[in-house]
């Protein structure tokens, strides 16, 4: 596989980051991840960050180095995360459990599979154009679906942020799946949060990948989201890649996973998963230890330099 | 990650009383640079900065690293300190020495010491590339790995594993005297800490259990790529890789290739350091050294075939000798 890829999340005028994005590939399967923590609700980020790392952590046991069934992984890791964020609810005795958007796409053998639960969207753009998007979750979407909302309301409708559906709700989630789509060398899929879509237009995002790398078109749209939402901005977060092919070609920018190893994974992602999560703290270094760590070293080195003859 | 390298510190940057020349090289875990101290001498620095969990643009100096990513930034940290601790304890003439530790940029910093020379895989290519018959010499190899090994010793001894020995990482000084460099992926100890991160490998050197995520790894995993180096210094090519080999094993006739070259006893050993069950080849560095030293060469095989066909060869032009332009030690994923 041949693609290159852009994530970049900024937290905008918000006290702090409930966005939570990621991706991992093998030789032949790539998995990327975009999730929306919800405010009003307690610990946002936390159920977006449990979502991350449960379907990253099985796209990495079962991505060897392809998934059986993309459609049923996509599917069954988004519920396994809603359990997962149940525990973690449980475990930390939450009046509520924390809640949160996903949306996932994995490309295999050129063609692309996605899902979502909730209103973070995934865009397939070919030639400056969208040709396929998902269909929020949301209250707002299902009245202009049904007639009782004018399209253009969706980003000013008062109910517009209200979702019928994600991850963490006290009933089971419905995980949208698309069909299977071909990939054409040129295409672009892009996820991102509604912090980036509500403020910029359809048009805007399609025109930015027209001509331009992810890795300009990404930093690009955030840039804009931000200065739309000025200092009351949301979290904007987005992700994109570019395919180019399956082939070997000598002028890619890109990453080739054709070198790869059969066993190997490349990903942003860290697995860190349940038990790990709470003993993460305990075992990441305080700046303390950082202090200590160092003054060891450096006694060490003095002493064996003591040991050099001069 | 080609899309999300970090930029490198700024040349003539001041850091810490050191003065940065150069980057030397960056891998996934981290930048080495050439800098040099107040009294002008050279030093390496190496900096911490895993490019999947922090970013730095060009023109920043401390890197970012978000809230989600940043236990994970320490507890890669802590590996960093392990090697650092490991290094500063370990004198050895063929393992790197560490000089100073200091933390800035939001980072940490190890300052070795610097050599001049170059690598045992920039030799090989030089022999390679003038078309030499024989690329590294028997006497050569077994001087070199020796040495290679006394030092190897004294990581395992200081339980540290260096996990991505090849000729790149093996440092020639003007004597010919090697030291061991780049412990970059030697970020699991031998206590069996965690593997959070996954160790970082280069096909063809690193054993099959490298490719595992729970392999069990140990000094026989460093064997099997002093194993792989000696036969990249034979061959002019890395080993076929591991991963490959468990599903169709080539080796076999790659050392009968190099047997009219390299004496039984040398190709034993290499054989046995590059089997594929690491419970089957040379379970520690000493019990591989005693076997090096025991095997002593006889007179390499002269068939008269391999007499008639360097006397052709020698008749061709040197671009046309033969040695294949593709094949490429230069395997480098990080």
């Amino acid at each position: 596989m041949r693609f290159s890829i852009y994530q970049e999340s900024k937290k905008g005028g918000r006290k702090n980051n409930q966005d939570r994005m990621g991706y991992c590939f093998t030789r032949d399967s790539l998995l990327m991840i975009l999730a929306d923590g919800m405010g009003g609700h307690v610990q946002g980020e936390m159920a977006a960050q449990i979502a991350i790392q449960t379907i990253g952590a099985n796209f990495q046991k079962q991505a060897t180095p392809m998934l059986r069934n993309p459609q049923r992984f996509l599917e069954s890791s988004f519920l396994e995360a809603h359990r997962e964020i149940h525990h973690y609810r449980m475990v930390n005795k939450l009046p509520e459990s924390p809640r949160t958007t996903v949306v996932a796409c994995v490309v295999q053998k050129g063609t692309a599979f996605w899902a979502h639960a909730g209103d973070s969207r995934l865009y397939w753009l070919r030639g400056g154009e969208v040709i396929a998007q998902t269909r929020d979750h949301s209250k707002i979407q299902s009245m202009i679906m049904q007639g009782l909302a004018a399209p253009s309301e969706i980003e000013t409708h008062p109910e517009r942020n209200k979702l019928f559906n994600c991850l963490g709700s006290p009933s089971e989630p419905t995980v949208e799946l698309s069909r299977k789509m071909t990939l054409r060398p040129g295409d672009t899929v892009f996820l991102c949060t509604d912090g980036l879509w509500s403020v910029v237009s359809e048009q805007a995002i399609a025109s930015a990948f027209a001509g331009n790398t992810v890795m300009r078109a990404v930093p690009d749209l955030i840039y804009l989201a931000l200065l739309e939402g000025g200092s009351r901005s949301d979290n904007v977060t987005g992700m994109a890649m570019t395919w180019e092919g399956s082939d070997l070609s000598e002028d890619s920018t890109g990453i080739s996973t054709l070198m790869m190893p059969l066993g190997a994974m490349t990903t942003t992602i860290q697995t860190t998963r349940r038990t790990d999560l709470e003993a993460a703290s305990a075992e990441a270094l305080s700046d303390d230890d950082i202090e200590k760590a160092i003054d060891e070293i450096r006694a060490t080195i003095q002493k064996s330099n003591k040991l050099i003859p001069k | 990650m080609a899309s999300q390298a970090n930029a490198a510190l700024p040349d003539g940057y001041e850091l810490e009383g050191y003065r940065i020349v150069k980057k030397i090289s960056s891998g996934g875990f981290s930048i080495v640079y050439l800098a040099r101290d107040e009294l002008d001498r050279p030093v390496a620095i190496k900096e911490y900065l895993p490019s999947s969990l922090a970013l730095r643009r060009p023109g920043e100096l401390a890197p970012t690293i978000s809230d989600e990513n940043l236990p994970t930034f320490r507890i890669g940290l802590k590996c960093f300190f392990e090697e650092g601790r490991a290094l500063a304890r370990i004198l050895h003439p063929n393992v790197v020495r560490v000089i100073n530790f200091f933390r800035a940029n939001d980072t940490v910093y190890m300052v070795m010491q610097y050599e001049q020379g170059r690598s045992l895989q920039e030799h090989i290519l030089k022999h390679r590339e003038r078309g030499d018959r024989k690329l590294v010499g028997e006497r050569f190899i077994r001087m070199v790995f020796s040495q290679v090994m006394n030092g190897l010793r004294e990581v395992h001894t200081n339980k540290l594993l260096h996990l991505d020995l090849k000729p790149a990482n093996v440092y020639l000084r003007s004597d010919a005297s090697p030291i061991l460099l780049d412990f970059g992926a030697a970020r699991q100890t031998l206590q069996a800490d965690t593997g959070k991160l996954y160790p970082m490998y280069t096909p063809g050197f690193a054993g099959p259990e490298l490719y595992e995520k729970n392999g069990s790894l140990g000094p026989w995993t460093d064997i099997y790529s002093i194993g792989a180096s000696i036969f990249a210094c034979m061959s002019g090519h890395a080993p076929q890789p591991a991963d490959a080999r468990l599903l169709n094993d080539k080796m076999a006739s790659k050392y009968r290739d190099l047997a009219d070259t390299y004496s039984e006893e040398l190709l034993g050993v290499v054989e046995w350091c590059l089997r594929l069950d690491p419970l089957a080849r040379p379970q520690s560095v000493f019990a591989l050294q005693k076997a090096l030293l025991e095997r002593t060469p006889t007179q390499p095989k002269r068939s008269l075939l391999r007499t008639l066909r360097r006397f052709m060869r020698s008749l061709l032009p040197r671009g046309l000798r033969g040695s294949d332009p593709t094949s490429t030690i230069s395997m480098n994923t990080r």
